[in-house]
């Protein structure tokens, strides 16, 4: 196949070939962000386990429970351990420092998340200490927090009486295998926010959000669930268990359906770059219905011919993939530190990456094919007529 | 001398507006190997479909059109275009150069289907190159030619793979007096020096002098061959 030709046919018009490839760029890098928003918010759903489980009111998340319903839960069969988490929705010196703090029971916490493990400091001071705290590792990247380093966080859900951030001293940074558990929060004692409440400097709901339970491997989940809500059915609140992957999934839908309006946004970008490049790839078939009669009359066969038309087309598209591949991953980082808390895992996976690369093919074929055909499918009697 | 074109008894209708149009009656013609054939007549008397039916670049509806013994139209699309790349060379009226490439590299468009080298094709095409007389115009681009130049980098391109039969129509139709001469000279000197068989489509009597037979068709028949004595190339 002349590649020469290939290559100075797409250059004929640098212009449109490079406002083309910058296109496909732009649109590539696009559906990489958008798919990886979609896998984002999945991940956290998919990397759950079915034998931890998330107690919560059956009435709303909104509505806390009562701390006494831990001991019962422990005596369900099949409950190993048990743990209060409470979300303390406070902002670290400004509103806009928004990062996820929970308190929670420390030990069966930890022992609920085994895939928790503490990078730097020491988990033994958090474990003895109510004053401090642990801290994921994308947020202590964030904010430069260091082990020892005082944290002051303005309560909204539980804002102190004296009108002062909470202080708490960080013991450690921790960072989670899975991404189920987010790298960004920040973990502190429950008893302290208890003894807190109780002693009147802060205000807020008394109770748990909801209970961590952690199922024995030989238990049956599904039974685990049916016993605890069955527990609680006569009040004073009646509860709901689900498994984490669910409990996860509510917040997706909280926000809308977010996966089917990414994808709609990314269909109609996908949609629109294909007929971009399937306009443009026309317009370079058009241009060279000569030079095809001529490459026939040389003795380039009908295959070579189509070869030809489809190259252009699959050059002009992997130029654009392999660019708007490159963005993406080049700017994963950025993009995780500039979407922050709403997609505290966003990466660009390798699914992703496969995916992108497969588009990219699908849209130079697609592209490529009719002018293909149709250069193959001309007569070169009809295509030279001016000539012979 | 053997006959290295027989075409015999060749038909070719084309249907417009529903109506049928015999554009070749019949024909009957038997070329030399060797020989230096002008074709001659008024629009319309079947010249240049003749030459497409020689060059394989379209089929008759009646007859036969054998090549070097071969009867091109058994052949299939793809065993089609082998056989013109390796027996035929073409030179258009309009020249017919690939724009974006230059001279060189539309001279060594042919040989990416023979399976010489690299760098045996750029050999072969810098001593066609070499042949026309544009050794130095190897790396211009057809806009930067002159329109003798460009036809004779087209003949270059014909002769590259050393077909045995070049067809020409009206190779000189676009061309000042001059820039003819020198081309109808070139085609003169393959068909001496090299026997190449060459059929020219032509209105001009000054280029037909240069051939060695005029054939004179009208309305889709043959009509009177002339034997000449060439000019001097």
């Amino acid at each position: 196949m002349p590649i020469r030709l290939v290559w100075k046919q797409l250059w004929r018009h640098k212009l449109r070939f490079l406002l083309t490839v910058a296109s496909l760029s732009v649109a590539i890098f696009l559906l990489c962000i958008l798919r990886s928003l979609v896998v984002t918010l999945d991940a956290g759903v998919r990397a759950s386990t079915t034998h931890r489980l998330i107690v919560q009111s059956a009435v709303s998340l909104f509505v806390n429970l009562p701390e006494a319903y831990e001991s019962k839960i422990r005596q369900v069969d099949g409950v190993d351990t048990c743990a209060k988490m409470q979300w303390f929705g406070g902002y670290y010196k400004e509103q806009a420092n928004f990062f996820a703090q929970f308190a929670i029971d420390p030990e069966s916490w930890l022992a609920c998340y085994p895939e928790v493990e503490i990078l730097e400091g020491s988990l033994k001071t958090f474990l003895t200490s109510r004053q401090h705290c642990l801290v994921g590792i994308r947020t202590a990247e964030k904010y430069g927090f260091q082990v020892g380093q005082t944290v002051p966080i303005t309560g909204t859900i539980f804002p102190r009486v004296d009108q002062k951030p909470w202080e708490f001293v960080i013991a450690g940074i921790y960072r989670a295998t899975s991404p189920n558990v987010d790298n960004a929060n920040l973990l502190f004692h429950f008893d302290r926010l208890r003894e807190t409440l109780l002693s009147k400097e802060a205000t807020g709901p008394p109770g748990s959000g909801v209970f961590v339970v952690r199922c024995r491997p030989d238990s049956d989940p599904v039974q685990v669930m049916a016993d605890i809500d069955a527990l609680f059915a006569g009040g004073p609140q009646r509860v709901q268990a689900t498994p984490e992957g669910e409990f996860q999934a509510q917040f997706v839908t909280m926000v809308g359906n977010v996966p089917f309006f990414v994808s709609s946004i990314g269909g109609g970008v996908l949609a629109a770059i294909v007929l971009a490049v399937l306009n443009t790839m026309l317009m370079y078939g058009r241009e060279q219905t000569r030079d095809v009669g001529i490459l026939k009359s040389l003795g380039f066969n009908d295959r070579i011919v189509f070869a030809v038309l489809l190259s252009q087309s699959m050059i002009l598209c992997l130029a654009g993939g392999a660019i708007g591949i490159g963005l993406a991953v080049v700017t994963a980082t950025p993009m995780q530190n500039l979407l922050g808390t709403a997609f505290p895992n966003y990466q660009v996976s390798e699914q992703v990456l496969g995916s992108a690369v497969l588009l990219t093919f699908g849209i130079g074929l697609f592209a490529g094919l009719m002018p293909a055909l149709s250069a193959s499918r001309l007569k070169v009697i009809d295509t030279l007529r001016r000539g012979i | 001398m053997p006959s290295m074109i027989h075409i015999d008894k060749v038909t070719r209708q084309y249907s417009r507006g529903g109506e049928t149009l015999t554009v070749l009656d019949e024909l009957d013609l038997d070329i030399e190997e060797g020989g230096f054939y002008a074709l001659m007549g008024p629009s319309g008397s079947g010249k240049t479909t003749l030459l497409n039916l020689i060059g394989g670049l379209d089929q008759p509806d009646g007859g036969q059109v054998l090549v070097d013994g071969v009867d091109i139209h058994d052949l299939d699309g793809a065993d089609l275009s082998a056989w013109r790349s390796e027996n035929v060379g073409f030179v258009f009226q309009g020249f017919n150069l690939i724009p974006v490439l230059t001279a060189r590299e539309n001279v060594t468009l042919p040989l990416l289907l023979t399976p010489l080298s690299r760098r045996q094709r750029q050999q072969h095409a810098l001593t066609a190159l070499q042949l026309v007389g544009l050794s130095d115009r190897s790396e211009h681009r057809p806009d930067q030619l002159s329109g003798g130049q460009e036809q004779r980098v087209a003949i270059a391109r014909a002769v590259v793979t050393d077909p045995k039969v070049i067809l020409a129509d009206e190779p000189t139709g676009d061309l000042d007096r001059q820039s003819a001469d020198s081309v109808l000279d070139l085609l003169v000197r393959l068909n001496r020096e090299m026997n190449k068989t060459i059929v020219m489509v032509t209105h001009d009597p000054l280029a037909a002098q240069h051939a060695t037979q005029i054939v004179h068709m009208d309305k889709g028949k043959l009509g009177q061959i002339e034997a000449r004595k060439t000019v001097e190339a």
